[in-house]
């Protein structure tokens, strides 16, 4: 009847990345070759607030790439809300490819719930 | 009891997904494809219901 699975977040899709920061009030992402500090990364670079360079999504690999100095250069908190938005988002798109209906709730300690109706449910 | 899949992103960005409602191992097939399309799986509790409802399940096919 039940089971519960944990998931670590991948970041593979650019139509999900878009709405994520779109959600977030964001730039939008670009594609391309981007300089972080000491190398480059090629994918969907997204500018977070206060970042001196984007976080670089590989689709392919699901990877991220960024530079932020351990903090001095950007916020954890501001790839951790990026990441938070693009799960919501991602998850909000697969539900309703498959025709189900999604509510949206944040809840106190600051995750989002999502409750995805499964079959029969308008 | 309808069948949900409750998905509780936490603000790390990390997520868990919790079937409710489904018979047996139904609910591992129902919630799969959104896993997939999040990440990688770390970790798989079944709840003690799990296991109940499988052999409900049966005998209600058995039945029918």
């Amino acid at each position: 009847m039940s089971h519960i699975v944990s998931i670590q977040t991948e970041v593979r899709d650019p139509v999900a990345i878009r709405s994520a920061c779109d959600r977030l009030k964001l730039p939008e992402p670009v594609f391309g070759q981007v300089k972080l500090f000491s190398s480059s990364a090629t994918g969907w670079a997204v500018q977070l607030p206060a970042w001196r360079y984007p976080v670089v999504a590989d689709v392919n690999t699901g990877k991220l790439a960024y530079d932020n100095y351990n903090g001095r250069w950007g916020e954890q908190k501001q790839l951790d809300r990026f990441l938070q938005g693009y799960a919501v988002e991602k998850a909000k798109i697969e539900a309703r490819k498959k025709g189900h209906s999604v509510i949206e709730q944040p809840l106190e300690d600051g995750s989002i719930k999502l409750t995805v109706s499964v079959g029969g449910a308008a | 009891m309808s069948k949900t899949i409750e998905i509780t992103v936490l603000p790390n960005g990390q997520t868990k997904v919790e079937t409710k409602g489904f018979v047996g191992a139904e609910c591992r097939h129902a919630s799969q494809f959104i896993e997939k399309a999040l990440g990688q799986q770390t970790d798989e509790v079944l709840k003690a219901d799990f296991h109940q409802s499988a052999s409900r399940q049966q005998s209600v096919q058995e039945e029918g």
